[in-house]
């Protein structure tokens, strides 16, 4: 499969400025962001359970170079996505998909394997990985290190996709039960206020979760630090950090596919991911809107209805 | 910046319950507040002649009044600014009054919710710009919507005026509902004679077009450039070619069609004239009841015209027009009185409407001006009025008075004596309401003179004899008991009700209306015909019930508002729009997209998309605000940050 | 922390001007009573209410927010409102992962002359916080400080 997918960027690269993918990283536990400017650089490329990035975060900063990326199914929708923001141009941009089996989640690697610090080998297959230290060899399966977005994957090929290679995948489950979501607001509202208090005191305002995010197409000019307009302040109090974890979340209201990269990318791993899944299930219910899957459609909170069937409104 | 706080008593409207002189002295000490002082009427000249006065001894550049409600005074105070040598925007107002002194007692609370709500002015203050309105220009066209005798007045005296007007007249005829009636009260003068030379000069006015059997269909823009689209509803004649000889009513053989204009008592036609006096005298088919358009055969009224103006095929056609101004004249129409089950609910020929009655008794009625009750066409001596049939009864959802009925009675009353000099008049009355001029001395006329029986009680029941008479019972109040009068005839006194479609018509001026579909005022008391949209004046029965002297004096200054209007060069646009920070903008279009006026637009600048805000037609909603994630397009005076200071000053511990 | 030593909670709310500013001018020019908790933020239009705008009360320590509008139909703006119905009842559903009760935050829509309409609205949402009682503020500093200056935990002075 993997030689599928570089004989067809191969087959592309001449009329593109690039090909993102990823490669091997520093070490054989980490990939990295791989970008191919000539047939040789394909050589490099990897695909597998390592390949945690959602490469379209990059797209927006690159419109107006023709590029090829390569995606997963779930950073296809953030392609889609940006597509209908008309952020990046669909003439610019050469998409190639491939199954996924789902990604790890090094979180729990590292919980699971807790010398990952020194990996000599890591070998992977369809059923898992075998992680190889200089102190220890480590077998785990996929489930039981996967990334919890991949458990309830619907979308495990691209939903958009110029190339596709290798078998299409059935999805892992049909419907996002949002499990998760449900256990957590089982506790009583003050537990849940002081769960985010604790969290966000923990958050060191690096903003990875931002600009880990394909959607946080602000970039520069993010709220988070401005001063016109002035939403936070620099201060590092629980207030500020929790207000600019509400404001991304708003600010993603309708457009977030859940991809999971500002979770992913928290240092401190605070379970940001969860505001931006309650915002998702709540305009599934309401809207009847998946974001991510249709570049063409108007999304909910840019639109309207005269009469909205599915908004019960308080009756005084 | 060197704020001015003034707390005004109001007399004792607001000192009565807040401490004025503890929140200027709490106000002093807010941040870059120069000077506080309570002051007896801000508003008053002294008042303001105050304020001028400490912006100049204490070099003011920003005033903060506390008082009523910016929607009352704040031009006022931004006008006493701009004579103080200030930018008139650099002012805020605390609304202590209606949100705070007026809604409760407990002068502790009120004092510490008004020093609030003074925080919070001065917060926003503090972070206002001077802000300079642009001017545009004005397109010197009126469109009067109605062509009642409120909405005739309004079209005359502006085309009168040079100004070119466009009416737009739901029916096939314009007139309203005074072209129904026979005479009008106190005078007794035909209604009709009065009117008619009126309705000539609307069809005559080289200034006006008029648009019958048409509709506002939509309308965008703003004060001094609105587009309407109106729709020209399918007549099935050619206008252009008709003469209005009548040819084709007297032929037509489809007669259930009702006679809208006789309010369903005479025999109709489904091709019509409404009536003789009609502007544009012009034949209409109703689509529903004519033999050819509903099965296919027929058309006879095609085959008699001597000008071959009917044609068939006619559809609806939407015509654009552009004007600067509106006038909102669309009048009312009737209760509908058959939910009153006690008087028939509609079962009984022999009990009319009075607007019906009106028809019986006019000359261009269908039973030319001889009184013919429905039934039997026998001639009544007994006719029993009964008044607030839809009026002053919360039980049916209408507890306003409709104002004109107990003099329409009483002139009905005097009417009927007229016609049949041995019948007797019994009104059923709750309270005579003839405040005017003329008119309490007219009911008076109406017993006196002309021997109308007056019975002060609600009607409980009416039912038939079984020997072709009604009989009507109901209570004398005033002799504390039951009374059952016989009765050829009754004529129910319908209330008003607000036109029908009004509210949709208000959606499409983005005007106000009330719980009962009367379209609102911009002020109870000062703006009896302007709206809370500039550019759109109200005139007649459309803003709540009104006689005719009433609505004639309406459309008239609902007139001189749009010659005031037009009286200027240009006109200024609030400069409270929304200014895109092209740095932070990212040309992502959400903007573009959510603008209701089509206000920003996409530019280029140097090779990045960029929204840009078009001055002149943006009105400051700050939808476009809201949905920028970057906060790159700030409505001004509204911005993030003066309502995150506002926010900050409420919530601040 | 309670406002006017315990007799009120902070109530922040958010009026367009054409519509429910006007049907509070309204019940105040009736003279119809009400809580004195609400602050009043007037604003051009509903759809100029970032719904963040709520959420910065609710972290600076509004007990609740109450958002009026014109009716739906019948917006100054003709579609501010069809907007702001949309987003706001979004933010309504969200906050309660955030552990703020919904019924702090209500929107509606009242008309200029609603002034009775208003009296109720005001009356009964003030009432509903007040069941609720006070909402805790977010913190300013990190807890550790709060800790060190105040000597108690933050959950117990909630």
């Amino acid at each position: 499969m993997l030689d599928k997918l570089k004989e067809s960027i191969k087959a592309a690269l001449p009329e593109l400025d690039f090909v993102m993918g990823w490669g091997m990283g520093y070490d054989p536990l980490h990939a990295t962001p791989l970008y191919m400017y000539e047939p040789e650089d394909v050589d490099n490329l990897v695909w597998g359970p390592l390949n945690v990035h959602n490469l379209a975060v990059h797209l927006p900063s690159l419109k107006g170079k023709k590029v090829g990326i390569v995606v997963k199914g779930c950073d296809s929708r953030s392609v889609v996505e940006l597509l209908q923001e008309g952020l990046i141009n669909r003439e610019d941009v050469v998409i190639f998909g491939a199954p996924c089996n789902g990604i790890v989640d090094m979180s729990k690697i590292r919980k699971a394997v807790p010398d990952a610090h020194f990996v000599h080998s890591v070998e992977t297959d369809d059923n898992g990985l075998t992680i190889t230290t200089d102190k220890d060899t480590h077998k785990l399966s996929l489930a039981e290190v996967m990334a919890d977005k991949c458990t309830r994957c619907r979308f495990p090929n691209a939903v958009v996709a110029d190339h596709f290679v290798g078998e299409k995948r059935e999805p892992t489950v049909e419907n996002d039960a949002y499990e998760d979501l449900e256990s957590f607001e089982s506790q009583g509202f003050e537990e849940r206020r002081d769960f985010w208090m604790t969290e966000m005191d923990r958050c060191i305002r690096c903003y990875a979760c931002r600009n880990a995010c394909p959607l946080c197409v602000c970039r520069d000019h993010c709220v988070a630090q401005s001063r016109n307009p002035h939403w936070v302040s620099q201060r590092d109090g629980v207030r500020d950090k929790f207000m600019f974890q509400i404001i991304h979340a708003m600010h993603m209201a309708g457009r977030c596919t859940e991809c999971g990269e500002c979770e992913r990318a928290c240092p401190m791993d605070i379970p940001v991911l969860l505001l931006k899944r309650k915002l998702g299930t709540v305009i599934h219910d309401l809207f009847d809107y998946d974001s991510g899957l249709d570049a063409e459609a108007r999304p909910p909170l840019l639109a309207f209805k005269l009469e909205e069937e599915s908004i019960k409104e308080k009756d005084w | 910046m060197r704020i001015g706080v003034f707390i005004c008593h109001c007399g004792s409207n607001i000192e009565g319950t807040v401490d004025t002189a503890e929140v200027s002295r709490i106000a002093r000490d807010y941040p870059e507040v120069a000077f506080a002082t309570d002051t007896m009427y801000a508003c008053s000249e002294p008042g303001q002649d105050g304020i001028i006065e400490a912006i100049g001894e204490h070099k003011l550049d920003g005033v903060v009044v506390a008082s009523c409600t910016p929607r009352m005074h704040e031009a006022t105070f931004r006008n006493t600014l701009e004579r103080a040598g200030l930018n008139p925007y650099m002012f805020e107002m605390a609304n202590i009054r209606e949100h705070v002194s007026w809604i409760g007692k407990d002068r502790e609370a009120n004092t510490n919710k008004a020093a609030d709500l003074v925080r919070m002015a001065v917060e926003k203050l503090r972070r206002n710009q001077p802000l300079i309105a642009k001017e545009f220009d004005i397109n010197r066209r009126v469109l009067v919507i109605g062509g009642g005798v409120a909405g005739i007045q309004a079209a005359l005296d502006c085309a009168d005026a040079g100004l070119e007007v466009v009416m737009v007249e739901r029916e096939s005829t314009i007139g309203g509902k005074m072209a129904k009636l026979d005479k009008t009260f106190p005078t007794v003068d035909c209604s009709s004679c009065i009117l008619g030379p009126r309705m000539v000069e609307i069809a005559q006015h080289p200034n006006i077009t008029l648009y019958a059997c048409s509709e506002v269909d939509g309308v965008s823009g703003y004060v001094g450039n609105f587009s309407v689209k109106i729709k020209k509803k399918a007549r099935y004649v050619d206008w252009d070619k008709c003469t209005g000889c009548g040819e084709c009513v007297e032929k037509c053989p489809s007669r259930k069609a009702p006679n809208t204009f006789d309010e369903k008592i005479g025999p109709g036609r489904a091709i019509n004239i409404p009536f003789p006096q009609a502007i544009p005298k012009k034949a209409t088919i109703n689509a529903e009841y004519c033999i050819k358009l509903t099965k296919g055969k027929c058309g006879t009224c095609e085959k008699i015209c001597p000008s071959n103006a009917i044609d068939f095929q006619q559809q609806d056609e939407i015509i654009t027009e552009e004007v600067g101004a509106v006038v909102a004249a669309t009048g009312y129409d009737l209760f509908d009185w058959t939910v009153y089950e006690e008087y028939g609910g509609g079962r009984y020929p022999d009990v009319i409407t009075s607007l019906q009655y009106e028809r019986l008794l006019s000359a261009s009625g269908p039973t030319g001006g001889h009184v013919k009750r429905p039934s039997d066409g026998k001639e009544p001596k007994n006719v029993v009025f009964i008044q607030c049939v839809g009026s002053r009864d919360k039980s049916v959802g209408r507890p306003y008075c409709s104002g004109f009925c107990c003099m329409y009675t009483a002139k009905q009353a005097i009417l009927t004596k007229d016609h049949i000099p041995d019948s007797t008049s019994y009104v059923f009355y709750m309270d005579i309401r003839a405040p005017g001029k003329l008119y309490d001395e007219f009911t008076r006329r109406a017993m006196e003179e002309y021997g109308a029986q007056y019975i002060r009680g609600r009607v409980a029941m009416v039912y038939p004899d079984g020997k072709g008479n009604m009989i009507v019972r109901g209570a004398d109040t005033l002799m504390g008991r039951q009374v059952e009068v016989q009765a050829d005839l009754v004529v129910l006194a319908v209330g008003v009700e607000s036109a029908k479609n009004s509210p949709q018509l208000a959606e499409k001026l983005r005007i106000s209306y009330d719980s009962y579909g009367f379209f609102m005022e911009g002020h109870p008391k000062l703006k009896p015909c302007e709206t809370n949209t500039a550019g759109v004046y109200l005139a007649g029965a459309c803003q709540g019930p009104k006689d005719i002297p009433a609505s004639v004096a309406q459309g008239s200054a609902a007139a001189s508002k749009v010659i005031g209007l037009f009286s200027k060069e240009k006109l200024k646009s609030d400069p409270q729009t929304a200014n895109v920070d092209i740095k932070r903008c990212i040309g992502c279009g959400k903007c573009v997209l959510t603008c209701p006026f089509g206000a920003i637009k996409e530019v280029d600048f140097r090779g990045q998309p960029k929204a840009e805000v078009i001055e002149t037609v943006c009105q400051g909603c700050g939808i476009c605000s809201s949905t920028c994630p970057q906060g790159a397009i700030q409505l001004r005076h509204f911005t993030d940050n003066q309502i995150l200071a506002e926010v900050e000053a409420i919530c601040r511990f | 922390m309670p406002v006017l030593n315990g007799r009120e909670l902070r109530i922040v709310g958010f009026l367009c001007n054409w519509c429910s500013y006007g049907g509070a001018d309204t019940a105040g020019v009736a003279r119809f009573d009400q809580p004195t908790d609400l602050r009043v933020i007037r604003v051009p239009c509903s759809g100029r209410i970032d719904p963040l705008f709520i959420a910065k009360a609710f972290m600076n320590g509004a007990d609740g927010v109450l958002v009026s509008g014109c009716h739906p139909r019948d917006c100054h703006y003709a579609e501010g409102n069809y907007y702001a119905r949309r987003r706001l009842e979004v933010f309504k559903q969200f906050i309660s992962v955030l552990g703020i009760e919904p019924e702090r935050f209500e929107y509606t829509w009242v008309s200029a002359s609603e002034g009775q309409r208003w009296q109720e609205v005001v009356t009964k949402f003030t009432n509903q916080v007040h069941t609720l009682g006070p909402l805790a503020p977010i913190p300013e500093v990190a807890l550790s400080q709060l800790a060190q200056t105040t000597g108690t935990d933050i959950r117990e002075e909630a």
